[in-house]
């Protein structure tokens, strides 16, 4: 068991050791991917910033809409997946075959070329605040190592959740040829789901109790609001972590099933 | 050398000529596809109804963005549509080709052709059924004036069709200018990603914005002018006098991408490619 453990410890470094250098060779794309990722959440934040005034809207004030939307640049690149292009490819090129012949699932190298892409935005988007916060005092948090270390949590969680989602609609390519028509519904309803637009709180309340039991919220404005304090009380955070902890394992079933029933169907058609 | 007959026709005539040509067999094998109708018409009007329902949220918590209503912004969302329209049945499949021409030196072929070259990789192309996003777009505006009970005048009309030829033709400058910078950045795919980052902005009226946002969106990026501009136009607040101006913006940035470009061929051709 441990020289198992080990074995897939050694296997995940020379993975992500891997990607980091392809990355590195498409540094310009990915620093223009990083400039997509921020402008949204940058636009929105100057609007509700206009609207804010010198007062406060549902509670948040300029300084409050500031803090969120930078955590949420920061979370949303520690966050990104994009399985579901490049499986929907594989698939349906015949990419798939080759990979399966390999001695891992594909599922470990999409995981570690996640990891050092993210190595790489994510730091670059802490620097960035960072610096941005040493003049701006409106976007600085105030991060004890407690509060800090459940961000951290959730974060993790959310990245979990947030990558087997998109790796199961890439799946959905075994079935269907518009597996990315169903990833563009899945990100226009987070646009509202998962706080990209505004904090839940600003949403119309049978909207946000919606999102509440769904998995969208737990992908990004949950650990968003620990991150920045908008999540205080120990029920509000238990109730938030569970919710993680549920939808990652029903994505995880849900992964399981679809794996191996796609593979069946992707075998029988002789591919 | 002899001039031949085609050459003695006017250029204009054979402009079109030229259009036609590339186009019908474009036509002919992306109608074949109706599918791809039915789905692009679906996701438009899945996006127009978030851009829709994203003002919605913002109009909860305040009556007024940056002094345009509910029903203005969203004739200025059907404006921001048509344009994107335009975006990706024409730059984005030709314009947004270019470094892929350059790194395959297909490029090369394009230049030795007697077509000029900023024409051929500007209208080698059409998606048409993306114009069912310009459709839209309109539509949704026209809903939109109806709903807020603006009727336009004959003038402010004018000085729409004015201001959006001329958010045209800056919008296909700025993707010249970007798609241009590929001479030069060889080794970078996505470019055009940039101008999708910039376009975000003009989903909102550039009076939305704090003032020193504001500032950049009319005289750096002319992100005011692709939107906001036509859509004062529609709604009456600017007339043709904004107008006249937007066109000189519009034939400047044509000039000075002209200008870019020939410098980009110039480097081009003289490293021996």
């Amino acid at each position: 068991m441990n020289g198992r453990v080990t074995g897939l410890a050694t296997r995940y470094a020379a993975l992500i050791r891997a990607a980091w250098l392809t990355d590195l060779q498409y540094r310009a794309a990915i620093a223009i991917w990083l400039v997509l990722g921020v402008a949204q959440p940058l636009i929105t934040l100057a609007v509700w910033w206009a609207v804010a005034g010198g007062g406060e809207v549902g509670g948040y004030g300029q300084a409050d809409f500031a803090r969120y939307f930078f955590a949420l640049m920061l979370v949303d690149q520690l966050t990104l997946a994009w399985d579901v292009w490049y499986i929907d490819r594989w698939i349906r090129e015949g990419e798939l075959n080759f990979r399966l012949a390999r001695p891992l699932n594909p599922i470990h190298e999409a995981i570690a070329d996640n990891i050092a892409y993210k190595m790489k935005t994510g730091t670059l988007v802490l620097v960035v605040w960072a610096g941005i916060a040493l003049v701006w005092p409106a976007v600085r948090l105030e991060l004890g190592p407690g509060r800090l270390a459940l961000a951290v949590l959730a974060i993790v969680l959310a990245a979990a959740i947030r990558f087997v989602s998109t790796y199961v609609n890439g799946l959905l390519a075994f079935w269907t040829t518009r597996a990315t028509a169903i990833a563009e519904l899945h990100f226009g309803i987070s646009l509202f789901l998962a706080g990209r637009i505004a904090p839940l709180s600003l949403l119309p309340p049978a909207v946000a109790d919606v999102a509440g039991v769904l998995w969208f919220p737990y992908m990004l404005a949950f650990p968003v609001e620990v991150l920045t304090g908008g999540v205080t009380t120990a029920a509000d955070l238990l109730r938030g972590f569970g919710w993680q902890c549920f939808w990652l394992a029903a994505w995880i079933g849900v992964y399981r099933a679809v794996w191996t029933r796609g593979l069946r169907r992707y075998g029988a058609v002789g591919g | 050398m002899p001039r031949s007959s085609a050459s003695s026709r006017p250029p204009r005539l054979r402009l079109l000529a030229v259009l036609r040509a590339f186009w019908s067999a474009n036509l002919a094998e992306e109608l074949a596809y109706r599918a791809n109708l039915v789905a692009s018409v679906l996701g438009t009007v899945f996006w127009m109804g978030t851009a829709v329902l994203t003002a919605g949220v913002f109009f909860r918590q305040t009556p007024a963005l940056g002094g345009w209503g509910f029903w203005e912004v969203v004739a200025l969302l059907g404006v921001f549509n048509a344009v994107a329209g335009v975006v990706e049945a024409l730059l984005r499949p030709n314009i947004g080709r270019i470094v892929q021409h350059v790194r395959q030196g297909t490029m090369d072929l394009i230049l030795t052709k007697p077509l000029d070259p900023q024409f051929h990789v500007s209208f080698r192309r059409v998606v048409i059924w993306r114009g069912t996003d310009i459709l839209l777009g309109l539509g949704l505006a026209g809903y939109a004036l109806l709903r807020a009970g603006t009727v336009p005048s004959l003038a402010s009309l004018l000085a729409f069709a004015l201001t959006l030829a001329a958010a045209l033709a800056i919008v296909y400058a700025v993707w010249l200018a970007l798609m241009t910078l590929s001479f030069w950045f060889v080794a970078v795919e996505n470019l055009e990603i940039l101008f999708d980052s910039v376009y975000e902005a003009a989903r909102f009226p550039v009076t939305a914005y704090p003032r020193a946002v504001r500032f950049v969106l009319v005289y750096l990026l002319p992100i005011a002018w692709i939107t906001t501009v036509p859509a004062s136009a529609l709604t009456g607040r600017v007339g043709l006098g904004t107008a006249a101006v937007a066109l000189a913006v519009a034939a400047a940035a044509l000039v000075a991408t002209r200008l870019l470009w020939n410098a980009a061929l110039r480097r081009y051709t003289s490293a021996g490619g």
